[in-house]
């Protein structure tokens, strides 16, 4: 850039800065850019694109099955219409635009994007500041699981009226499918959206993320995949379970295109939001915070990221090629054409497997990281819960075809895979170790987020020991394919993984909302929901131990009286739901002001002052000490000392 | 007051021979006589006794309609019972740690932090090795268990054999299995092609199936026989079972195939060996092979 256009300067913490020139008002265009525009953009780009794939595609026509062309073809032009009408509304393209006309963002422009002064209003737009995404992450993270969750409710209601169809087979078929999906989207941003982008660049010392504009663009592509997938079920619905099965979902209704774009979508917002935290927990850290310094959370998350970032490619690409089979007659899975099913089941199940770590690895960690505030002691054994991540990292990658034993695809595969699904119970054992550790002798503040804790461990033992039946491939022989499959994910996705996030919410409440949560309404919600848990999927497990196959909607009496029980379970699971969902809300509108650290913590992310201010930091700080530096000397640990010293003197030097 | 646990009061205990035992004897000693960890062991070993009827109690909804009704079921069963034994000891111990840490270790409520700190327990590195070998070990136990009983599952379901290398002698059966949206049709081309909407299997004679779908993915799956297979479109896959007890079992698709896929189930007859050749005699179909 030559030196004539360098006019002026910003001062930034202090230093004045050389900058680029201002083009009108800091923020340009996107300052009349915001959620409104980008749903007048995408609606109506979706109804541009519809009437012109309708005027295009000639009349009548129709495919080699006979089904009608038109509706796939409309269906995917409005999808893909929305998609980008809602990306240029919201201002996901003027950054980039900006950048090819070689207008570099002002001091002042980047301020405004971060939401400076705006308010509310800062809640509705393309803003960069990770505590904003943060914050929006959080509510679209209810809404979906909201969605998921009436799902469930109207799934149970139908498993348990045993004696009548309450909804058409396609309708209950549709449910299942897309409770699943909703589910698995809610929980990988449960913790990942939330709390690690508000969390961990003040943690780590950050003033933002590496990339803020793309944790924005994220956090929007997950609103446009959400709202794909709500059109689904005006579409005819995905009709085949969250795994949508080729080539039974090339059957299906032109629903599955929507799921395919809420998949594409997705991933693109997965891979970018992988990328940006690993870069921030990488490159961003405090001076002085060397990696034995670095929160364990910190960890997780890079962890989880990796793995999001390896395994989404896989699913994207098996959806792109389903796409293609549809709209373009490729066969990359139509058996009749010369495709496989077994290729779509592979790379399903690529993702398939480590997503559900992606899902776990962050709700652990978030107790790791409260655990040590609520028990005053360090973490246990800081190492293994590095070595219990990278383990189950390294692994995750290779215990896919677990889903597949009872495909036929390689029974001779099923020994190696057998294998790897076993040794990863070692990896997860030292994180289990590591809660036990933390608590040993461990003085238990009782607080909501605390206690969350013993729920989580209390599911995942179940989930896990059920889990290591069904690594089992003997076992898997029986129990594939049931309610019992059903029952032990549940226990590892929602009992640890949602209760998980639930602890983890509710320890950064005060930080993240500046509000003190209602922690009595909160815990009578939680224990409710706990305790409907327990009878929903015991009941499951009984169910699916007597045979009964999962995703079917009427079923042999034998299996009757543990539906009724499963059921009544969902409702006070439901019921829980909504006391904590209305103890959150009501302590968010009007609960005390939170003091800065009501916990007593020393992390760093706990020492700014809430509401923390906007790029977190005045001064950068500096970290001198290792992590959880709680407690006191182990007073045991000094008189085995002594002990040893009156045996053997001369030993106890060289222990 | 508080609940933590206090240090013993007495003087630490006189060894008789000092010279003879090795201090980390000691240790284990000294170690066993602080009250949380009587606690902890007391707990574990209350609860592994109230847990252990468990590893009975899961086979009673898997037995609720007959099984097992051959080897493999058998087998499954056993290993069922098998890794809950193993499970038991593990689950106990987190268990007891969660429970008394719940009842005397808890020991502040309200908005105050706490003024006191607990022990500084960073690492201990008997406890840490203890967990890594015997979670190791455990592992390694369930990998060699699997291994052996899969090995032995895939040759009671003659998982080996290949369709063209089936016998065909009098003694064995073969059957094609055919899955549809949303009926099974079992084929049995040693018997004129009879074919059956309800699989008939003859006791004590092995069955060979071949197994393939005519349109989507579905899953054969003989429940109390612990038969299960996908058929898949475009591809022909193997199984088999040997039934060893007379009955009605149940046979279920356990793969969404589409809006019926819960209504598409059928029965299992197991019959003796003479009855089968009648049964198949009366549908049209003598034995030709």
């Amino acid at each position: 850039m030559s030196t004539e256009t360098i006019t002026q300067t910003a001062t930034v913490f202090g230093d004045e800065v050389p900058q680029p020139k201002q083009y009108g008002k800091p923020g340009g265009i996107m300052r009349r850019l915001n959620m409104g525009t980008a749903l007048i953009g995408g609606i109506g780009l979706a109804a541009i694109a519809g009437f012109v794939a309708n005027a295009l595609v000639p009349a009548g026509a129709s495919t080699i099955t006979f089904a009608p062309v038109a509706p796939d073809i409309v269906y995917l032009a409005i999808l893909v219409g929305w998609t980008i009408g809602f990306s240029a509304g919201i201002g996901a393209f003027v950054g980039p635009i900006r950048w090819l006309f070689g207008r570099d963002l002002t001091h002042a422009d980047a301020e405004y994007m971060a939401g400076k002064d705006l308010g509310v209003k800062r809640y509705f737009k393309f803003t960069t500041d990770h505590k904003v995404v943060g914050v929006q992450y959080l509510v679209v993270f209810a809404f979906i699981l909201g969605f998921g969750g009436l799902l469930a409710m109207l799934i149970r209601t139908e498993l348990g009226v045993t004696w009548s169809e309450v909804f058409s087979p396609a309708f209950y078929n549709s449910m299942i499918g897309t409770h699943g999906i909703a589910m698995i989207i809610a929980m990988i941003i449960s913790v990942m959206g939330p709390i690690a982008n508000f969390i961990m660049p003040i943690m780590i010392g950050a003033r933002d993320m590496a990339f803020p504009r793309l944790n924005a663009l994220s956090l929007w592509l997950v609103v446009v995949a959400a709202l794909c997938l709500v059109s689904t079920l005006f579409t005819g619905g995905i009709q085949d379970g969250w795994s949508v099965y080729q080539p039974l979902a090339s059957q299906g209704p032109p629903a599955m295109l929507g799921y395919q774009m809420t998949i594409i979508v997705f991933a693109i917002s997965t891979g970018v939001a992988s990328v940006n935290l690993m870069v921030t927990a990488l490159t961003m850290r405090a001076k002085g915070m060397t990696w034995s310094r670095t929160p364990i959370f910190v960890y997780g998350i890079f962890g989880a990221a990796l793995m999001g970032l390896y395994a989404f490619p896989f699913f994207q690409y098996s959806q792109i090629m389903a796409l293609t089979d549809r709209i373009w007659n490729t066969s990359f899975f139509n058996p009749l054409q010369g495709g496989s099913v077994w290729l779509y089941e592979n790379l399903f199940w690529l993702l398939g497997h480590p997503e559900v770590y992606v899902i776990i690895i962050p709700g652990t960690v978030v107790l790791f990281e409260l655990m040590p505030v609520f028990m005053r002691k360090p973490l246990f054994s800081f190492n293994f819960a590095v070595a219990g991540i990278v383990g189950v990292v390294a692994l995750s990658g290779l215990v896919w075809a677990h889903h597949m034993y009872m495909t036929g695809w390689a029974p001779a595969a099923n020994y190696p895979f057998m294998l790897s699904t076993e040794m990863i119970s070692i990896p997860v054992g030292f994180l289990v170790l590591v809660v036990i550790g933390t608590m040993w002798r461990g003085l238990v503040w009782t607080r909501l987020p605390i206690m969350a804790v013993y729920a989580v461990i209390f599911n995942k033992m179940i989930g896990g020991v059920t889990g290591i039946y069904l690594s089992d491939v003997p076992v898997d022989q029986y129990m594939h394919g049931t309610m019992f499959v059903v029952a032990h994910f549940h226990y590892m996705l929602m009992g640890a993984g949602l209760f998980g996030a639930m602890a983890g919410l509710a320890f950064y409440f005060p930080k993240m909302t500046g509000r003190v949560l209602d922690e009595r309404t909160a815990s009578i919600g939680f224990w409710t929901a706990f305790t409907g848990f327990q009878i929903t999927f015991m009941a499951m497990f009984v169910a699916g131990l007597q045979g009964m196959p999962r995703r079917v909607l009427q079923f042999d009496s034998l299996f009757n009286a543990p539906n009724w029980i499963s059921t009544i379970g969902a409702y006070i699971i439901g019921l829980g739901m909504l006391i904590f969902a209305g103890a959150v809300v009501s302590s968010w509108i009007s609960g005390d002001k939170a003091p800065s650290n009501p916990f007593g913590s020393k992390s760093l992310e706990w020492q700014t002052p809430t509401p923390v201010p906007l790029e977190n930091f005045a001064v950068l700080p500096v970290v001198t000490e290792k992590p959880y530096n709680y407690g006191v000397p182990d007073p045991y640990e000094k008189e085995l000392q002594e002990v040893d010293q009156d045996l053997h003197p001369e030993e106890v030097g060289t222990r | 007051m508080t609940t933590m646990d206090t240090r013993p009061t007495g003087p630490p205990d006189e060894p008789e021979e000092p010279t003879n035992r090795p201090p980390s004897m000691h240790r284990v000693r000294n170690w066993l006589k602080r009250p949380y960890a009587k606690g902890i062991v007391g707990l574990t070993i209350l609860l592994g006794i109230l847990l252990l009827p468990v590893a009975w109690l899961i086979l009673i909804p898997m037995q609720a309609t007959g099984a097992p009704a051959s080897e493999i079921m058998e087998g499954i069963e056993q290993t069922v019972f098998v890794f809950t034994l193993v499970s038991v000891p593990i689950v106990a111990f987190v268990y007891a740690v969660l429970v008394y840490s719940l009842l005397k270790w808890r020991k502040y409520k309200g908005d105050q932090i706490p003024k006191d700190e607990s022990p500084a327990i960073r690492t201990n590195t008997v406890g840490v090795v203890l967990w890594t070998a015997m979670s190791s070990v455990l592992a390694f136990f369930l990998v060699v268990w699997g291994l052996i009983e899969l090995a032995q599952i895939t040759s009671n379901s003659y998982g080996t054999i290949s369709a063209d290398q089936q016998p065909g002698d009098e003694q064995s059966v073969i059957v094609n299995v055919t899955g549809q949206q949303w009926v099974w049709t079992f084929e049995y081309p040693q018997h004129d092609g009879v074919t059956t909407e309800v699989l008939y299997l003859p006791k004590d004679r092995p069955v060979y199936f071949n197994v393939t779908s005519k349109d989507v993915i579905h899953n054969f799956w003989l429940v109390e026989l612990g038969v299960k297979i996908d058929a898949n479109p475009g591809a022909i896959t193997q199984t088999g079972v040997t039934p060893n007890k007379l009955g009605s079992f149940n046979l279920r698709c356990a793969e969404l195939c589409g809006m019926h896929h819960a209504y598409m189930e059928t029965s299992v007859e197991v019959v003796e060996g003479e009855t089968f050749e009648s049964v198949m005699r009366e549908m049209g179909g003598g034995r030709t092979a």
